[in-house]
């Protein structure tokens, strides 16, 4: 999987391409924790996602829990696959998918 | 007594030999003895006085003449008569009516011999006397000579005649008697009442005897005409009563006994038209205060009784015949439980099989069962409920469904039978147990598990070679005791191998000399078909069993069943052995995806299925050895018509369930949220199926999806 991150003032964009899944998602998690400092407006990329699993569904949910409490966090470019998973997980209620 | 008996006789014969008819008979036949025996006796006393009277009649007028003539004027005569009697020629005396003769006694008649004679025939006409004279014994004792006679131109003609006499009358006369006795006489004019009375002179002499005679002529005609009278007027009364003794009969016996015999009649014909309740005989209203209304109160208190009886079979037949409705329909639904369309799998080529049930109570405790677990494996039952009939059916039935259950899941056929052992005995208060032989057979390779719970071994035909016993390890029975463990085995079925299942109806089959069939003829049979078909083998070893028997009854159920393996199964099957860890997840997906693209499965499965090995390998990865280590075996598998893919991961690791776990509520919000059971959650979702089985140490997980 590659992240590729880019910082536009106090907002970030991550764009992954490949899968997130239990083997991807701690990667995905200890970037992300690293570049959440200042940052109010998460935009996540899924343009690239192939699929996500519960690991990544389990990254996403602690994320989405740290900006509600700082800014926003948006997910966006959400295939079908990923999306359905969002829709049984009702993850689709929890994000805010654009 | 009627030689035929009254059925087979014709009207006029039954008209014949009625109780009017022969009570008519008898009454006649009585009457005219009696009629016979009056009229004899009845007779005979008439004539008799008749006969006294007349004899008193003749008696009285010859006493009248003796005493009423002059004894000496006819001791006169007499004595001329004699003289000139006696002075006739031999010639002359022979013939009494000549001239001759006459003219020789002309003589002695004088006017006075005319007063007398006339005096005689007053008497004889007013005593209505056919004949009165007076006359004496020829001296030479043999003759009566005639010497007055009331009529002379009469059968006693004149004087001198002399007449054959009776010769009673003679006897009596020549006794000198005063008092001569009646008599009667007969000669050649009839009967005759001959009076007798000696006529005395001055000197006490007997002068000759007075005789008078009364024709009995009349007596006999009134005698005949008194006898035709009597027997008229009996016979008028002999038939009267015969008619009234008849009426009556027929009034008070023959009536009521045909009314009797017609509501008989009625009854049968009622009773075989199926009607219970009837008054034939209670309705009959006979008072003859008889036999025979004693006997129409006991008819009417029979029907009754009857009836009573009739409607209490009635209701036991009913209940009976209800009973046995629902047997055979218990009959018929444990018949449709088992499998028992042929062929049962037409679309399958991979195998055959062929069972028969044959109960030897309308129900069995015996039972087959065969069923699809999924589409490459085969569940094979063969049992044996103890006891027989409605009980063992009952059993039966709960504990073909439970294995059927257990069996559905896809898990090993030892796990089958110990879950089942658990319930069954969980609650069974009766004791009842079961046999049950129980293995899965993988139709793509042959593959058999099987576990036996105490069933009779199985049998198999390997490689063209004979059938032959398995002597399998046998468990302990299911319901016999909780906590049992059951062994499991496995054989693999080379293509045309066979599998023999039966129950210990087949070998302890048992024939008239009390011998039991045996395995060894079973196994003989067995291989007389040991290239049939399923049902070729199956009705092998049927015809073997029923010679052996030859008609004794069957003790036992006979159940038996035959698959044959012919492999040829389209499924694939590999399987991957890594260590258990996070880093072989790709290596995990690589090869399942490898198979997936080579069936060109649609994309999205494919996503939804290396999602699945995301979060299932990744548990077994991450918890499975905690904090040890170990290897995890992923398998897959694919089936075709309908296509689908199987995934089984299969580890060595701490037991757990992932499908009890409970699926997270996904409606809260992202702060209620909990991190986990997500992924399982997840698989559930996107797949068609799930099942988890621990077995021998192993977490055997399966996922499903049908593309």
């Amino acid at each position: 999987m590659t992240i590729t991150k880019k910082l536009d003032g106090s907002k970030l964009t991550c764009s992954l391409e490949g899968r997130l899944d239990t083997t991807t998602a701690p990667e995905f998690e200890a970037t992300l924790n690293a570049s959440l400092l200042g940052v109010d407006d998460l935009v996540l990329d899924f343009s690239n996602l192939e699929y996500i699993s519960s690991a990544g569904l389990r990254v996403l949910l602690s994320t989405q829990k740290k900006m509600n409490k700082v800014g926003k966090m948006t997910v966006t470019g959400v295939n079908e696959t990923v999306n359905e998973v969002f829709e049984v997980t009702g993850f689709s209620d929890i994000l805010t998918i654009e | 007594m009627p030689e035929k008996s009254i059925r087979e006789m014709n009207d006029f014969e039954r008209l014949q030999n009625s109780l009017s008819a022969r009570t008519f008979h008898a009454i006649i036949i009585i009457c005219v003895v009696l009629s016979l025996a009056a009229v004899l006796f009845g007779f005979y006393l008439y004539t008799n006085s008749v006969r006294n009277q007349y004899t008193e009649k003749a008696e009285d007028a010859a006493k009248t003449i003796a005493g009423i003539v002059d004894g000496d004027e006819v001791g006169k005569y007499v004595d001329a008569v004699t003289e000139t009697y006696l002075g006739l020629s031999e010639d002359v005396r022979q013939k009494p009516d000549s001239d001759e003769y006459a003219k020789a006694f002309e003589s002695i008649a004088d006017e006075r011999f005319y007063e007398i004679t006339e005096l005689l025939k007053k008497i004889a006409d007013a005593n209505g006397l056919s004949t009165a004279y007076i006359g004496f014994l020829d001296p030479t004792g043999k003759k009566f000579i005639i010497v007055l006679n009331s009529d002379p131109s009469g059968d006693f003609k004149g004087s001198g005649h002399a007449v054959d006499v009776d010769k009673n009358v003679l006897t009596e006369i020549s006794k000198n008697l005063s008092v001569i006795p009646a008599l009667i006489s007969k000669n050649d004019n009839g009967y005759f009442s001959l009076g007798n009375a000696p006529v005395y002179d001055s000197h006490k002499n007997v002068a000759g005897y007075a005789v008078t005679g009364i024709s009995m002529q009349t007596v006999a005609d009134m005698s005949r005409s008194f006898l035709i009278q009597y027997v008229i007027v009996l016979a008028v009364v002999t038939i009267l009563m015969a008619v009234l003794m008849t009426l009556h009969l027929k009034r008070k016996l023959v009536k009521p006994v045909n009314q009797i015999a017609d509501a008989a009649q009625n009854y049968v014909k009622d009773k075989r038209a199926g009607i219970i309740s009837t008054d034939h005989f209670s309705k009959l209203n006979i008072k003859t205060g008889d036999e025979i209304e004693n006997l129409a109160l006991i008819m009417a208190d029979m029907e009754r009784d009857i009836s009573e009886i009739e409607n209490n079979l009635t209701s036991v037949t009913a209940e009976k015949e209800r009973i046995g409705t629902e047997l055979s329909l218990a009959t018929r639904i444990q018949a449709d439980m088992l499998p028992n369309i042929y062929p049962a799998f037409p679309d399958r080529s991979e195998f055959d099989i062929y069972a028969t049930m044959t109960p030897a109570k309308e129900v069995g405790g015996d039972f087959y069962d065969f069923f699809l677990v999924d589409h490459d494996t085969l569940g094979i039952v063969m049992a044996d409920v103890s006891g027989k009939g409605v009980p063992a059916a009952l059993f039966m039935m709960v504990s073909k469904i439970m294995i059927k259950n257990h069996g559905m899941n896809g898990i090993s056929p030892k796990t089958v039978l110990e879950k089942v052992n658990e319930q069954i005995c969980s609650n069974n208060r009766e004791e009842m147990f079961i046999t049950v032989w129980y293995g899965i057979l993988d139709l793509a390779t042959g593959h058999l598990r099987a576990s036996n719970a105490g069933h009779e071994y199985p049998v198999v035909m390997q490689n063209g070679n004979k059938f032959e016993l398995l002597k399998d390890k046998h468990g302990f029975v299911i319901g016999g005791m909780s906590g049992v463990k059951y062994r499991e085995y496995e054989i693999d079925l080379t293509p045309g191998s066979k599998l023999f299942l039966y129950t210990d109806g087949v070998p302890e089959a048992t024939n008239e000399k009390m011998e039991l069939y045996g395995t060894d003829r079973m196994l003989d049979a067995l291989n007389t078909a040991v290239n049939g078909s399923p049902y070729e083998v199956l009705n092998a070893v049927q015809n073997s069993v029923d010679s052996f028997v030859n008609g004794a009854p069957q003790f036992d159920d006979l159940t038996m069943l035959c698959l044959e393996f012919k492999g040829g199964g389209k499924k694939t099957m590999k399987e991957i052995t890594v260590d258990a860890s996070v880093e072989n997840i790709e290596a995990v997906t690589d090869f399942i995806n490898a198979e997936l693209e080579a069936i060109d499965c649609p994309m999205k499965a494919q996503t939804q299925i290396d999602i699945a090995i995301d979060e299932l390998f990744g548990n077994i990865a991450q918890y499975a050895y905690s904090p040890g280590k170990g290897e995890a075996t992923v398998r897959y598998e694919l089936e075709m018509d309908p296509r689908r893919v199987i995934i089984t991961f299969m580890d060595k690791g701490k037991k757990y369930n992932p499908l009890e776990k409970e699926d997270p509520d996904t409606s809260l919000s992202a702060e209620e949220r909990e991190i986990g059971g997500l992924g399982v959650f997840l698989v559930k979702k996107t797949m068609d199926d799930m099942t988890y089985e621990y077995s021998d140490g192993y977490n055997i997980l399966k996922i499903f999806k049908n593309i």
